[in-house]
């Protein structure tokens, strides 16, 4: 599932882990994953020039579910 | 002195060369007699003739020198199975805390992608660890121009900073991608050399990230009459080769 994935990479990088939270809305044709983690640690998912965010989504992306319906992961602040 | 040697691309035999005679890789000059590209299920085999001024570790005469060059080709395979046999020893030590968290990581991604997986230690470096990532979803694992086998990359090595070691460089691979995709960039630059020559037009290459276009800038670095340069902005950039004529 996406949404395990997205949990068990951000929680392995960020300083707060329980401060993670996924919502997960279910569209027709995709997915989309709201991420919110702790206003610290920010900077850590996104990255410089947002290089952890861009591999995130392109590790999303690459999962075998996602070859059938898109999945978009959103970074709320 | 004139010497021959064969290998399975022109930086395998260059290497080849260069370890027979004692000598640095830009101590001698290297002239391409033959190149057979391999394809995608078949081995490219270059030869090439190089060009010393050094009086080399080789002893003199043509019987000797024959038998050396066909001797040349069995040692490399030596070496290659000597390293085999390195690393199924090294796969036997037992792995340190920090790598069963980097290989438990790496497995439980690719795991969670959807694609069951054997991660296990491939090499040990100094400030290197390199990993090796089986599952029956190669092609999605290492995904276009190795995309996806990048980010997990990646993101293995701000976790490997996570756990307080951002000194050791995580290396991913799977099915020997980065060792073919290494040896095809080497093939590249040769032949845009090649064309760049022939033509005096310059060439510019595939956007490639920082390791890649290293690869190219050192292939070519000792072409006395080809300069390499990168252009463009951000990780992916492209590399120029240009021709610069006799000096």
């Amino acid at each position: 599932m996406e949404r395990d994935l997205v949990e068990y990479i951000v929680k392995s990088l960020v300083d707060e882990p329980e401060a993670v939270d996924i919502k997960v809305i279910e569209g027709e044709k995709s997915t989309i994953l709201e991420l919110k983690v702790a206003e610290a640690d920010i900077g850590k998912v996104i990255g410089k020039n947002g290089r952890i965010a861009k591999a995130i989504r392109t590790i999303l992306s690459a999962s075998a579910n996602a070859q059938s319906k898109r999945v978009i992961l959103e970074i709320l602040d | 002195m004139i010497y021959e040697f064969e290998g399975k691309t022109e930086r395998e035999a260059i290497e080849l060369a260069a370890a027979q005679l004692g000598l640095e890789t830009d101590e001698f000059d290297v002239e391409i007699l033959e190149s057979l590209s391999g394809g995608l299920f078949k081995k490219g085999k270059v030869k090439i003739r190089v060009h010393t001024n050094f009086d080399s570790k080789i002893p003199e005469g043509s019987t000797e020198r024959e038998a050396l060059v066909a001797g040349a080709t069995v040692q490399g395979e030596e070496n290659i199975r000597q390293e085999r046999k390195l690393l199924s020893e090294e796969e036997r030590i037992p792995m340190d805390e920090f790598e069963e968290k980097i290989v438990a990581w790496t497995k439980a991604v690719v795991d969670t992608m959807g694609y069951p997986s054997k991660v296990s230690v491939l090499f040990r470096e100094d400030k290197k660890l390199g990993l090796k990532v089986d599952t029956d979803n190669t092609s999605m694992i290492i995904g276009k121009k190795g995309k996806n086998i990048d980010a997990l990359q990646l993101l293995a090595n701000v976790y490997a900073g996570k756990l307080g070691r951002e000194d050791v460089k995580v290396i991913l691979d799977s099915e020997n991608y980065r060792i073919r995709r290494e040896e095809s960039l080497v093939r590249i630059a040769y032949e845009s050399a090649e064309q760049v020559r022939r033509t005096g037009r310059s060439i510019l290459l595939e956007p490639m990230n920082p390791f890649e276009r290293r690869i190219v800038h050192t292939t070519l670095n000792d072409i006395v009459d080809i300069e390499t340069k990168s252009e463009g902005e951000g990780l992916y950039k492209q590399v120029r080769v240009m021709f610069r004529g006799r000096r």
